[in-house]
C-alpha cells in the first residue's frame, strides 16, 4: 500500500479567490487543488496526496477560530492516517506563511504526523516556528513555485518513509538552530584558508557559524536620589563562601548563590572566597571587597551618601555563560530585589 | 621577502617504539630506556622528583589523561640557532638550515599537578585534567591518536610554586625529545621537504596568518624562544620560526581551548598556507599576538598593530586564529573587524557553543558584524560519554570538577561529561581536526 500525504493550502490556491474570501472557513477536498496537483506527480507513485484542506488566511488566524480549525485538522489526521502533513509552500506570504507553519506545528506536535511547510526565509513564521519544524527554502514568490516543489516533495517522502534527514544545507529546508558534531571531509585548517581564498577571488563562500546577533540592553534610568536607595551587590565574579556550598560551577554556570551579609563587619578572607574559572583569583580571595565592594557601600552608608545597603549579595560565575541561563538568572534576581524594595544595584564583572 | 630564510625539514618514520637496553634508532624503530632518559635529565629533578615513561600505539583502545602539553621531538642539525631556541640555548632566530623530525611520533607530558592553592594557583589557574582518546569518536580531536607516544608521567615534589613545576616539566620532556631526536643524526631520513618563502608569488594575493596566545600567568602561558609573553605588543614572525620551535605551550588550564607545543610546530593553518604559496596565494608571514589583553584598550591597540602589520607585509587577506576561549574570542574578533575596515578579508576558525543541541543562546562568545567566514570547530557544549578502555596511561582516576569538590571516577571506565572542556584541544583552536558543527 502506498504511502498518504494530507496538505494544507490557502483559499487563494484553493481556488476559491482572493482577498475578498479571506475568510472562508476550513474546508476538507478531494480534488488535488493548487500546489497538490504539481506535488503528487513528484512522489512518482509512492505517496497519494488523500485530502487536500484549506482555509482562508483572515479565517486561520483569528483566534477564537483556531481551536475549531483544530479539532477539524484532527478528525481529518484520524480518517485518513497520513504518513506525513504537507503545507504550503507559502513563499513570503506572511498569513499564509504563519497558517502553514501553525498547522504543521499542531499536526507534528499533537497528532505525531511528520510535517512539513516551505517558505522565503524571510516570512515572518519562520522565526515564529522553524526551531522545531521542517520549512524548505523557497524563492521570494509564486513564480519559485517550481523549484520548491521537488524539493518539498523529496523531504516530504524521506519524512513520510521515517528516514533520517540530514543537514539543512542537504535536505534544502531552512536551518532549525539544531546543530550537531560531526567530522567533516576537510580539517579545519583547510576550510578556514578556503573561506579566506574565496573572499579574495570573490568567490562564493557561506559561514558555518551564523551570527545569532547580542541583545542591545538599554542603560537602566539614573538613580533620583542615591541617598534614599536601597542597593544591592552582585558579581559574576564567582564569590562564594569557602566550600562553595551551592556547588556553582565556575564555568558554564546555571545557577547564582545568595549569601547574607547581616551582621558582618566584612567579608573576609578565609570565609569567602572565589571560586571563577576564568581569572586569577588570588586577589580576590584575599580581600573579597574587591569583588563585592560591601565596605565601601558600608562607609557610603554610615556617611549618608546611600540610603541602605541590601543585605544579600548574589553571585555566579560568568564565564561561558549562555546567554539564556544569564537571562533567567538575571530576572530572578531582578524579582528577589523588587520584591525586597531594593532600588538599585551594583553589578561587579570581571 | 628575500632573507636567506630557508628550512629544510628531515623527516624520520617512527614505525615502532620499544622498551630496551639503550635508546637507538633504527629502521624506523625508536628504542627506548628510561634509566638513559632518567640519568639525562636528573640535574632538573627539583620540583619533580622522578617520572616514568609509558608507550602508546596508534589507535590503541586506551585513553591518555592529566596532559599538560605534546611536544614534537626535533633536533636541528645544521644552521644557526636551535630547536626550541631560548630554553637551552642563545635564542638566535630559528628557521634557516637544517632540523630533523621524527615524523609520527610525539613526546607526552603527563603530571597530576596540586590542586590546592597553596602551590598551585586559584580560579583559572589551576590544571584541569586534559584527555586524550586514542580510539573512538573523539580520537579525532588530536593527531596523537594517530601516532605513537612516549608519554613521561611525573612525580612531583610537594610545596613548590606552579612556576617550578612548570618548568621542570617541560625542560625534562624537551630534553628527552631533543636527545632522542639527536639519535637521527647522519641517518638518511624517509622525507625531507624544504620551507622557504623567498619566491614571491606577487601575482596572487598575500595572505597572513594572526596567530594570537593566551597569556594569563602560569599554567596558562605561551612561550616565545623561552620567555613568556607578558605585555607582547604584535610582532611578526616568519613562519620557519614556528616550525623551529619558536613559539611553545604553556598552556594547561582549559584542555579544549589549548594548542599543546606539537601543533604550535605543526601549525596546520601554517603549513595549509605553505602549501598553497603560489598557487592560489602568496603567504606573507604570521603576525604573533598576545589573546586576553585586559581591557577594550589593550584588546584594539593589539587589533590595530596585528592589521597594521599585515598592511605593512603587503597582505590582502588574513586567517584570524587564537588560543584560549571566552576573552580570547573578543580580542580576535576586533582584529577580524579591523583589517575589514582596512580592506584586508578575514577568516577564522573557533569552537562554538549552542548548549546541549546548538539552539541555546549566542554560538559565539563574542561576534562583529565583519566576521562573515567564520569556520566551526565543533561545539565544546554538547555533552560527552568517553567509553570504557582497555589501558590509562598518566593516573588511575580522572580529576575533575575541582570546584565542586573533585570527582575522580576510574580513567578507564566509562564517563559523560557535560561539557567537552577537558578533551584535549577539543576546541579545535588551531584548525587541526575536522570537527565542526553540522546545521540542522
Amino acid at each position: 500500500m502506498g504511502l498518504k500525504a494530507v496538505q494544507y493550502i490557502n483559499q487563494f490556491y484553493a481556488g476559491v479567490g482572493g482577498e475578498t474570501m479571506a475568510d472562508t472557513p476550513f474546508t476538507v477536498i478531494s480534488e488535488k487543488k493548487g500546489p497538490a496537483a504539481g506535488l503528487e506527480p513528484l512522489f512518482k507513485g509512492e505517496m497519494t496526496i488523500t485530502k487536500v484542506v484549506y482555509c482562508g488566511d483572515n479565517y486561520v488566524n483569528t483566534d477564537e477560530n483556531w481551536p475549531g480549525i483544530q479539532e477539524q485538522i484532527r478528525k481529518v489526521i484520524e480518517e485518513e492516517k497520513p504518513d506525513v502533513f504537507l503545507a504550503g509552500p507559502a513563499f513570503n506570504a506572511g498569513r499564509y506563511g504563519v497558517a502553514c507553519a501553525k498547522v504543521c506545528d499542531f499536526v507534528r506536535r499533537e497528532l505525531g504526523v511528520p510535517s512539513l511547510t516551505g517558505m522565503w526565509w524571510e516570512n515572518p513564521a519562520v522565526g515564529m516556528y522553524v526551531k522545531d519544524n521542517y520549512i524548505i527554502s523557497t524563492p521570494e514568490t509564486a513564480t519559485g513555485m517550481r523549484k520548491a516543489l521537488p524539493v518539498m516533495a523529496a523531504l516530504a517522502l524521506k519524512l513520510a518513509k521515517g528516514e533520517e534527514i540530514g543537514p539543512a544545507r542537504v535536505e534544502g529546508y531552512l536551518e532549525t538552530g539544531h546543530r550537531n558534531n560531526a567530522y567533516v571531509a576537510k580539517s579545519g585548517a583547510e576550510r578556514v584558508v578556503d573561506m579566506v581564498v574565496a573572499k579574495l577571488y570573490g568567490k562564493p563562500y557561506q559561514t558555518e557559524v551564523p551570527h545569532r546577533g547580542f541583545e542591545q540592553v538599554p542603560p537602566a534610568p539614573p538613580v533620583r536620589d542615591i541617598s534614599r536607595a536601597k542597593i544591592a551587590l552582585f558579581t559574576t565574579g564567582g564569590l562564594v563562601p569557602v566550600g562553595n556550598p551551592d556547588k556553582i560551577k565556575q564555568a558554564f554556570a546555571v545557577s547564582y548563590g545568595v549569601y547574607d551579609m547581616t551582621g558582618l563587619d566584612a567579608l573576609k578572607k578565609g570565609e569567602f572566597e572565589s571560586i571563577h574559572g576564568g581569572y586569577d583569583t588570588t586577589f580576590v580571595s584575599n580581600d573579597p571587597h574587591r569583588l563585592v565592594p560591601m565596605d565601601v557601600v558600608k562607609d557610603c552608608v554610615e556617611e549618608g551618601v546611600i540610603g541602605q545597603l541590601y543585605p544579600f549579595f548574589g553571585s555566579t560565575c560568568g564565564v561561558g555563560t549562555n546567554v539564556a541561563s544569564g537571562q533567567k538568572m538575571g530576572a530572578d534576581w531582578a524579582k528577589r530585589l523588587k520584591d525586597a524594595g531594593v532600588t538599585a544595584a551594583i553589578l561587579t564583572s570581571t | 621577502m628575500m632573507m636567506d630564510m630557508k628550512l629544510t625539514r628531515q623527516y624520520y618514520d617512527v614505525k615502532d617504539v620499544v622498551f630496551g637496553e639503550k635508546c637507538a634508532f633504527a629502521h624506523g624503530v625508536l628504542t627506548v630506556n628510561e634509566e638513559e632518559l632518567v640519568a639525562l635529565t636528573k640535574h632538573l629533578f627539583k620540583a619533580v622528583t622522578g617520572f616514568h615513561l609509558e608507550i602508546t600505539k596508534p589507535g590503541e583502545n586506551a585513553r591518555i589523561v592529566h596532559v599538560l602539553d605534546a611536544v614534537q621531538p626535533m633536533v636541528k642539525v645544521e644552521g644557526e640557532s636551535q630547536q626550541y631556541p631560548g630554553f637551552f640555548s642563545t635564542p638566535y632566530t630559528a628557521g634557516r638550515g637544517v632540523t630533523n623530525l621524527y615524523r609520527g611520533f610525539s613526546v607526552i607530558e603527563s603530571a597530576a599537578l596540586p590542586w590546592d592553592s597553596a602551590n598551585a594557583s586559584s580560579g583559572l589557574l589551576y590544571p584541569r585534567d586534559a584527555i586524550i582518546e586514542l580510539s573512538g569518536f573523539a580520537a579525532g580531536y588530536t593527531p596523537f591518536a594517530g601516532m605513537h607516544n612516549l608519554v613521561i608521567v611525573y612525580e612531583l615534589g610537594e610545596g613548590f610554586s606552579s612556576i617550578e613545576y612548570d618548568d621542570a616539566i617541560r625542560l625534562i620532556a624537551m630534553k628527552i625529545s631533543a636527545y632522542l631526536a639527536e639519535l637521527t643524526r647522519g641517518l638518511t631520513p624517509d622525507d625531507s621537504e624544504q620551507f622557504s618563502l623567498d619566491e614571491e608569488h606577487p601575482e596572487l594575493p598575500g595572505v597572513v596568518m594572526v596567530w594570537q596566545c593566551q597569556n594569563q600567568g602560569p599554567y596558562s602561558n605561551t612561550l616565545l624562544y623561552g620567555l613568556p609573553i607578558d605585555n607582547l605588543f604584535p610582532t611578526v614572525l616568519h613562519p620557519n620560526e614556528m616550525l623551529d620551535g619558536c613559539v611553545v605551550s604553556g598552556n594547561y588550564v582549559w584542555p579544549a581551548f589549548k594548542v599543546p607545543t606539537y601543533c604550535h610546530v605543526n601549525h596546520p593553518v601554517l603549513l595549509e598556507l605553505y602549501r598553497r604559496h603560489g598557487k592560489d596565494l602568496n603567504f606573507k608571514g604570521v603576525i604573533f599576538s598576545r589573546s586576553h589583553e585586559p581591557s577594550n584598550w589593550h584588546k584594539q591597540r593589539s587589533a590595530s598593530q596585528n592589521v597594521k602589520l599585515a598592511q605593512m607585509l603587503g597582505a590582502k587577506g588574513l586567517v584570524m586564529v587564537w588560543t584560549g576561549g571566552g576573552n580570547a574570542c573578543t580580542d580576535g574578533m576586533l582584529t577580524i573587524q579591523t583589517a575589514e575596515q582596512h580592506g584586508i578579508r578575514a577568516s577564522t576558525l573557533t569552537f562554538e557553543f549552542g548548549g546541549k543541541d546548538g539552539t541555546e543562546g549566542l554560538l559565539l562568545v563574542d561576534d562583529v558584524p565583519e566576521a562573515d567566514a567564520v569556520c566551526s570547530g565543533g561545539s565544546i557544549e554538547r555533552p560527552i560519554t568517553l567509553p570504557a578502555v582497555d589501558r590509562a596511561v598518566g593516573g588511575d582516576t580522572f580529576r575533575l570538577n575541582k570546584e565542586s569538590g573533585g570527582w575522580f571516577p576510574p580513567a578507564t571506565g566509562e564517563v559523560t561529561i557535560g561539557t567537552r572542556t577537558h578533551m584535549y584541544m577539543g576546541g579545535n583552536q588551531c584548525a587541526y581536526s575536522k570537527m565542526t558543527c553540522v546545521a540542522y
